[in-house]
């Protein structure tokens, strides 16, 4: 397995910045507010060696989107922001013209649809700059403790390799931050660099 | 058993009975497929969806994030979800109503997901849920739990809150007062001679009494504020934040005097034969382990000891040393 470099996870941000600027294009449609997402980092941790800080989880718990994706490399794509946060930007977006927003129901399908876009908008960028086609599952919600979280990412043993992209997300002057991460296989990995150099190579 | 190699029954027959909306369209978003669902709720034939652009289908706009979504999809084959709560009815389908009245637009949720044709076109199945029940069916809940919420912390008798509320109220009051460092008052009100009352007009009336207590004592309340509860059997506690000590002393003696304005006649209570109370009152910035209810309880002891129908106010600081009406 070949490890990515740094020049790959700087095309990796690169990639991912254009696919956050794809959803928040799609996020302030839908608020009618400017929305602003950047990747500021990526890293590339083996499963075994991740902990609550590398993947900023303190108390509390968290909302995670989860879609599984496949094509020339397989993964499962987790974007995680803490409960509180996930429920204020949900809310944010829903706006108050209508009393649903309080209902637990809605705040879960819309959060669904907020992982969905963003996870969407890397996913397509990804695909579309390095040349290949991807295909994903539906959404899933889950509201789950750091300890949960960590015990899922670190027991997966057919996908060591864990890419964790944070994620800085403002909509309507609220600011947060959260991770999207992606559990891939070693083979995975390696298919994923391969793309990456035939993508910096084509540009060279 | 043996396995079914291909399904007995006809596909159109089973998304004609599906309870909700399927549909797929083309690369070019036309309709290929439009069941019998999406027809009623859209008032749209098959037979006039069917070849057309799903966009132009409708009389009326089919909402812009949609269209953006069912583009995303066909462009980038990922499946794309539109929840309620963000988009309330992108689609223009109804709800029938009763009569009479203009049918209501459904509150919908959406997936559209990118499938192969089997000519290996890529085509988008587009899903529509009718959210209406489950928002109607999340609203019976949750006014149910309000309901419950509101029972439980209120006592059953004389509709004033109960001591499970007065105890927490309390200590989320006492925390804001020492946090915030501001005033608090706590009234203790017993009624005089209640067991004496009980023993000579019986339990229904003494019931009575209690409630008619209760409800002179809340109806000196006006800032959303204050609480009173039901502490236990003829005892009661109110609770008032931001109360300087004279004008709580004031407010003291207005629920001494509705009281015995009152004039509810108790035989066995000298000298005023009708219904009294005693009041505790203790206020002041509470600080590290300050007890105003002990404090409070201790004036309403001294109130009775006193000779009752009266109230006596024990500053939080000072020991020993009370006020007197």
């Amino acid at each position: 397995m070949s490890n990515p470099s740094e020049l790959h996870l700087d095309a990796l941000a690169e990639i991912f910045s254009i696919g956050a600027g794809r959803a928040a294009l799609s996020l302030s449609e839908i608020v009618g507010d400017e929305v602003h997402i950047s990747v500021p980092s990526v890293q590339v941790i083996n499963s075994e060696d991740i902990n609550a800080t590398t993947l900023s989880l303190n108390s509390g718990r968290f909302g995670a989107v989860s879609q599984y994706f496949s094509g020339p490399f397989n993964a499962e794509a987790v974007l995680l922001f803490t409960e509180e946060q996930a429920l204020k930007i949900v809310s944010d977006m829903m706006g108050s013209q209508m009393s649903i927003e309080e209902l637990a129901e809605f705040e879960h399908e819309a959060m669904c649809e907020l992982g969905n876009i963003i996870l969407n908008a890397c996913l397509s960028a990804m695909a579309d700059i390095l040349h290949f086609t991807l295909e994903s599952s539906l959404p899933d919600y889950r509201v789950a403790s750091a300890d949960e979280i960590l015990h899922r990412l670190k027991e997966n043993s057919n996908q060591p390799y864990i890419m964790v992209l944070h994620i800085d997300l403002a909509i309507e002057k609220r600011h947060t931050t959260g991770n999207l991460v992606f559990l891939l296989s070693s083979t995975s990995l390696t298919n994923l660099v391969i793309h990456i150099d035939q993508f910096l190579g084509s540009i060279s | 058993m043996s396995t079914v190699s291909a399904t007995p029954f006809d596909m159109e027959d089973i998304f004609n009975s599906l309870n909700l909306g399927v549909c797929v369209v083309d690369a070019d978003s036309k309709v290929l497929l439009w069941n019998n669902w999406i027809a009623k709720h859209s008032d749209i034939k098959k037979t006039d969806a069917l070849n057309r652009q799903f966009e132009t289908v409708f009389s009326e706009p089919v909402s812009p994030a949609f269209l953006t979504a069912l583009k995303s999809t066909l462009t980038h084959r990922l499946p794309v979800v539109l929840s309620t709560a963000l988009h309330r009815t992108p689609l223009p389908l109804y709800n029938a109503s009763e009569a009479n009245q203009q049918p209501t637009r459904m509150y919908q949720s959406i997936t559209i997901t990118p499938i192969q044709s089997q000519l290996n076109e890529s085509c988008c199945l587009i899903q529509v849920t009718d959210s209406s029940t489950s928002i109607k069916r999340e609203k019976i809940l949750r006014s149910h739990s309000e309901i419950l919420k509101k029972e439980a912390t209120t006592d059953s008798l004389t509709n004033i809150c109960n001591r499970r509320f007065f105890d927490a109220h309390y200590e989320i009051a006492i925390a804001d007062a020492k946090r915030q460092k501001h005033s608090l008052s706590i009234f203790m009100v017993d009624i005089d001679f209640f067991k004496s009352y009980n023993d000579y007009y019986g339990h229904i009336a003494g019931d009575n009494a209690i409630k008619q207590v209760a409800s002179a004592l809340k109806s000196q309340l006006s800032r959303a504020t204050d609480i009173v509860a039901r502490y236990g059997g003829e005892e009661f506690v109110l609770v008032m934040p931001h109360l300087p000590q004279k004008v709580a002393e004031q407010f003291a003696e207005k629920l001494r005097s509705a009281v015995f304005n009152m004039a509810m006649p108790h035989i066995n209570s000298s000298p005023f034969h009708r219904i009294t109370i005693s009041v505790g009152l203790c206020t002041g910035i509470p600080e590290n382990d300050d007890n105003l209810l002990n404090k409070a309880d201790a004036a309403l002891y001294q109130a009775k000891q006193k000779g009752r129908n009266r109230y006596i106010c024990l500053p939080l600081c000072e020991t020993g040393e009370y006020l007197e009406q």
